[in-house]
């Protein structure tokens, strides 16, 4: 196995780092101080040098995105910090927020220092409750101990959107409207919350930024590849024995993932596929697996690194169903504010319900395929596109075992498949509003 | 938007426009057809909700929305007519619009004058893949007694709830749930009530928001559009009527953006059902002794006016309602005036032509610095779209003041001000104030009274206009002549019936008159007459006979009077108003009035004498004291009376406190309170308005009681329960 370099979660086995004494003990704020040594423009250029890239999903490096922000502009700036963590098998951010918020609320005090920003928001999902517990009592203890300056941080709590993870409707939500995307541009660093330049970063973003204080950027860029320097904490779930967080350096190998860290496959089953950022980006197939974990890796091979949360399917699903049970989530989730997302995944379901209950024809995966396309580069924000993503995949990786449910009149697998373990059905959630029919 | 210009190609032509041109504009200089739904520039920022623009633009991998792009210089974008891949992205949005839409066009009255199934028939695929069931909602949901929604035809492009957010500001309309299940609605369901509720029928893009009087009612092939201005308050909006077989069936905006913009009020809007109502008089009606009010023949009728005209010549009073045309107004005095030699009459309010000097059309209160809005009724009650330009004023950052004497106003380029109360002497104190402060001659500036009558101006230009003289003061009033529905329904009207020898009344509705009239000649409603109107800003207007009405209209018995006197009266809007024009109004022809008039200035217009008493200065209210402001309600007159689903408009008996005077006596919003004066009281609820003065309450007229001036306000003691 190779050696594990911590950066986020580092600390988090040997003391109670949601304590501020213990944070402080292990060097915790110290990134702080050298920051609010330096001049915004120097921290700046710091963090792009450092070339950190935002580990929401879209990589996008984040000390470009703070060098976007106009610092002269006559309105407050604001940083904003996308904790609304939705993505089904994602759970990082969760585990940062709840082991070791103080990182987080460094980092968001670095990053507020870059911008000459004094107004701080997380948004944290609300379904998180324990841990915005424990990043509140953070944020207050901290507040107390006079760490924070003439810095506010507010953690806002969601009330259950996924689309709310979308920057955008992020920002429509924080204030205090309904959560839908806005169309870009203006894009947030020129026009954000409340029309004021506003840098938005995912949690492992912000809490890596103490990290690059600490080692100096340029040692802090010769970690993980290149194109992608530092550590990610990958949320494993699925068909592995040991299913979990693991913080790694970007590029190793995802067979190392799967197979040393998480366990592997249980005995007796194969491998089928990866959907390696979340439910939301194309699978690979078991060939695929040698691939380094980074964005332009996982680029080149035709999906996403995305929200760095692998799930491992093995020999028991039908991909039919995981279709059916991801576009039934993106469905669910839906905004409603663009046509193509709002009325296209709900097709989609439909049209992968007939397939899974053997009422469809081959015609139908052809429309299936153009549906999807109808809504892939048609739509306000990402959310239709990641309903499709996967299906497509899916459809063109697995395509005989679409059209075995065709010929076969229903499911090949007559109800021995199993999607135990990946991502959870939205049923669960899923709530039809009073006096109406149920989606489909 | 800047000066600059920039030059962009559509569908490669080439296009110059000022930067920053939205790009479904410029395409359109370009010649070039855009399709859209969601976007509408009026309702504010584009929201790139329902995807139909979606276009090619030169350097951009995925296709963009038209609507959310604006002009740079050497953009190059490709339309559907050009590009296969905005062809595609289009014709996959039209499908998708359609998948859960029920295509029951052959029943939906939007059908044939539909834009989503125009553009489907232009742009859309020739059938549909969607073989699955539909979504279904229950259908037609009343979201008020005027506006039924239909959320399986809804396309959720989101015009009307970005309407009640952006422009009425009244943030009922909303869009709950999520996905494919989001719907339209109201808050907790409650009506969807306001002044302009009804804007959401047009701007709707499918039958999903239907005025309830138009559902059943027309198809486009068996309707006419007849032009013609709103008659209901001083705004004079620019409408159409929609005519089937010789009815009103609805009332549709006709934008002039100047006046309205293409928003129009729901009493503008629905209150036309009043041509039918159950009371509208078809026949004169003649006080027989003891027997009351009998119906009589036209012939009859116009023999006994001019009997009673006759015996009192010299000695008759007018009293003029102000929703008369010029034409109307200038016939009758000329009957009245040369033919009778009694020059005596009454308007509702005073006139003024002080204010021609700052003269505005209303958009310029949208880009105003500052509005200055002066009076406490609100001015939503007097003239509803001038409360859309305030709102509209103050979103784009102009301040928006209750006091002329305001620091603020000498940093501000631009002021307007606004005369919302009594007392501005028909708005010669209004002019004093912009006088006062500088406005004469500076761009932008100006001054706005609002009227309590929708034609106030156009009739005292005409009784004016027509004669010199002025009349001794009278001493007994031989004959009372009461013109139209507003004076028939006044009280003070009423009072002086009783001290006239003899009293005609000419009033639409039956009701009015009985009891007091000893003469009663149908009237017609401003849908059923040609002539003009005079709007608040002073803007002549043309009125046009959209139906005919049940009885002969004014000007033709008029006529057939004034001949029978010797006066020369043509039965014609068009003859009558050379008249005038030539007196007043630089010799206009009625044809160069216009379908949508320009603000001319008329150099003749004559200052006119006020012959109406009212209080120069509103009794100011000492520190601590409350005055009571019972102003007319929006919702209420003769038509609105009759108009059966406008019904649930009509304000609540409530007292509306600012939150001062609230605070000092412990009073919270829905407090039973007791308002004395003079020994008699009311008890109301009352409603705390923070946007209200300290020192001023408000109440609808029809709940006041009589009520006004300096009032007491106590809390009604809880009763103490065990």
């Amino acid at each position: 196995m190779a050696e594990v370099h911590e950066v986020l979660l580092a600390g988090t086995d040997e003391h109670d780092l949601r304590r501020l004494d213990e944070y402080r003990a292990i060097g915790g704020y110290r990134g702080v101080e050298k920051a609010r040594a330096m001049t915004s423009d120097a921290l700046i250029e710091e963090l792009q040098a450092a070339n950190l890239r935002g580990r929401g999903g879209a990589g996008f490096p984040m000390g470009r995105k703070a060098s976007l922000i106009d610092r002269k502009s006559p309105k407050p700036k604001y940083l904003v910090v996308n904790a609304d963590e939705s993505e089904p098998g994602a759970f990082k951010d969760r585990e940062v927020m709840a082991k070791v918020p103080h990182r987080l609320i460094e980092g968001c005090l670095i990053a507020a220092h870059a911008i000459e920003s004094t107004d701080v928001f997380i948004y944290i999902r609300g379904e998180y409750l324990t841990e915005y517990e424990i990043l509140a009592a953070a944020v207050d203890e901290a507040r107390e101990a006079g760490i924070f300056g003439d810095v506010t941080i507010t953690v806002h709590r969601g009330a259950g959107a996924y689309i709310c993870g979308e920057e955008t409707a992020l920002l429509e939500s924080l204030e205090g409207k309904r959560g839908q995307p806005r169309p870009r541009p203006p894009f947030p660093p020129i026009q954000g919350l409340y029309a004021a330049p506003t840098q938005i970063n995912n949690v492992c973003t912000i809490a890596t930024v103490p990290m690059i204080l600490e080692m100096g950027a340029a040692e802090f860029a010769k970690t993980g590849v290149p194109s992608s320097p530092g550590t990610a904490i990958f949320s494993v779930s699925g068909n592995v024995v040991r299913p979990g967080n693991y913080e790694l350096d970007l590029g190793t190998p995802m067979r190392e993932l799967i197979y040393e860290h998480a366990g592997g496959i249980a005995a007796g089953r194969e491998l089928k596929a990866v959907i390696p950022g979340g439910s939301s980006v194309p699978a690979l197939t078991p060939d695929q697996i040698d691939v380094p974990l980074d964005y332009d890796s996982l680029g080149a091979i035709g999906t996403f690194f995305g929200a760095a949360s692998l799930i491992v399917v093995d020999d028991r699903c039908c991909m039919v169903q995981l279709a059916l049970r991801s576009t039934k989530f993106y469905a669910h989730e839906s905004c409603g504010k663009c046509t193509p997302c709002r009325v296209g995944t709900r097709w989609m379901v439909q049209i992968l319900e007939s397939i899974e209950n053997g009422t469809a024809t081959l015609a139908d995966l052809e429309l299936l395929d153009s549906v999807g396309d109808n809504i892939l580069g048609k739509v306000l924000c990402a959310l239709g596109e990641f309903a499709v993503y996967p299906v497509a995949s899916y459809l063109d990786k697995w395509r005989d075992e679409f059209v075995a449910h065709i010929e076969h009149g229903g499911c090949p697998f007559e109800g021995s498949s199993s999607l135990d373990g990946i991502v959870a059905p939205s049923d669960q959630h899923a709530h039809t509003p009073a006096g109406q029919e149920a989606l489909v | 938007m800047s000066t600059e210009l920039v030059r962009v190609t559509i569908d490669e032509r080439d296009v110059h426009v000022p930067k920053g041109t939205g790009i479904v504009e410029t395409a359109l200089a370009a010649g070039v057809e855009i399709p859209v739904f969601c976007y509408e520039p009026r309702l504010g920022a584009p929201v790139g909700a329902c995807r139909m623009c979606l276009v090619e633009v030169e350097g951009m991998p995925k296709l963009q929305t038209a609507c959310t792009l604006t002009a740079q210089d050497g953009m190059v974008v490709k339309t559907a007519r050009t590009s296969e891949k905005s062809a595609a992205g289009q014709k996959g949005t039209l499908e998708f619009l359609l998948v859960n839409h029920p295509l029951d066009c052959p029943v939906c009255d939007k059908g044939g004058e539909c834009p989503l199934q125009d553009l489907t028939f232009r742009y859309g695929p020739g059938n549909t893949r969607m073989s699955y069931d539909k979504l279904t909602f229950e259908k037609p949901i009343p979201i008020s007694p005027t506006i039924a929604l239909d959320r399986e035809r809804c396309i959720l492009c989101y015009r009307c709830t970005r309407f009640s957010e952006s422009v009425s500001e009244d943030l009922q309309l909303i869009a709950a749930n999520r996905g494919a299940l989001s719907v339209i609605t109201t808050f907790e369901d409650l009506p969807y009530t306001g002044a302009f509720t009804g804007n959401v029928t047009e701007l709707c893009p499918v039958g999903a928001l239907l005025p309830t009087q138009y559902r059943f009612e027309g198809r486009p092939w068996e309707i006419v559009d007849v032009p013609t201005v709103c008659g209901l308050c001083p705004v004079g909006c620019n409408v159409n009527a929609t005519v089937r077989e010789g009815n009103v069936k609805r009332i549709l905006s006709r934008n002039h953006p100047e006046i309205d913009e293409g928003w129009i009020c729901d009493k503008g809007r629905f209150a036309f059902t009043h041509l039918r109502a159950e009371d509208r008089l078809a026949q004169p009606l003649q006080r027989v002794r003891r027997r009351g009010l009998e119906a009589i023949s036209w012939e009859q009728a116009l023999d006994e006016a001019e009997r009673l005209l006759r015996a009192a010549r010299g000695r008759i009073v007018t009293v003029l309602s102000g929703s008369e045309t010029v034409e109307q107004a200038y016939a009758l005095a000329k009957l009245l005036r040369v033919g009778l030699d009694s020059h005596q009459a009454t308007l509702p309010e005073e006139i003024s032509g002080g204010l021609d000097a700052y003269r505005l059309p209303l958009s310029a209160i949208r880009d105003a610095d500052a509005v200055v809005v002066l009076g406490d009724v609100p001015v939503v009650e007097r003239a509803p779209v001038v409360d859309l330009w305030v709102k509209a004023a103050r979103r784009n950052g102009a301040r928006i003041l209750d006091d002329a004497g305001d620091p603020a106003l000498a940093e501000a380029e631009r002021v307007v001000l606004v005369w919302s109360g009594p007392g501005g002497r028909g708005g010669a104190t209004v002019a004093q104030l912009a006088e006062k402060l500088g406005l004469a001659g500076r761009e932008g500036c100006g001054a706005f009274y609002l009227p309590e009558t929708p034609n106030g101006r156009g009739v005292a230009d005409a009784w004016a206009a027509c004669c010199d003289e002025e009349g001794a003061e009278l001493e007994s009033i031989g004959l009372l002549v009461v013109s139209g529905d507003e004076a028939a329904a006044d009280e003070n009207v009423r009072a002086l019936a009783e001290q006239a020898d003899a009293t005609i009344v000419t009033s639409m509705f039956g009701g009015l008159s009985a009891g007091w009239a000893d003469l009663v000649l149908p009237g017609t409603s401003y849908l059923e007459r040609d002539g003009t109107f005079v709007n608040l800003e002073g803007r002549l207007q043309r009125l046009r006979r959209t139906v005919e009405p049940p009885c002969p209209d004014e000007l033709e018995w008029i006529a057939d009077l004034a001949a029978r006197f010797g006066v020369d009266v043509a039965p014609y809007a068009a003859a009558v108003f050379a008249e005038v024009s030539d007196r007043v109004y630089g010799g206009l022809t009625f044809g160069e009035v216009g379908e949508r008039a320009p603000l001319r200035g008329y150099p003749e217009a004559q200052e006119h004498v006020s012959r109406a008493a009212l209080p120069a200065t509103e009794p100011k209210a000492r520190r601590g004291e409350i005055r009571l402001v019972a102003y007319k309600p929006l919702f209420s007159g003769a038509a609105v009376e009759r108009v059966a689903e406008l019904q649930f408009q009509r304000p609540q008996p409530e007292l509306e406190l600012s939150a001062d005077d609230a605070r000092r006596r412990k009073i919270a919003t829905g407090d039973l309170v007791t308002v004395g004066s003079n020994g008699s009281a009311i008890t109301l609820p009352a409603r705390v308005n923070r946007r209200l003065r300290a020192g001023v309450a408000r109440v609808a007229i029809e709940h006041a009681n009589g009520l006004g001036g300096i009032v007491e306000i106590e809390k009604v003691a809880e009763e103490v329960t065990a």
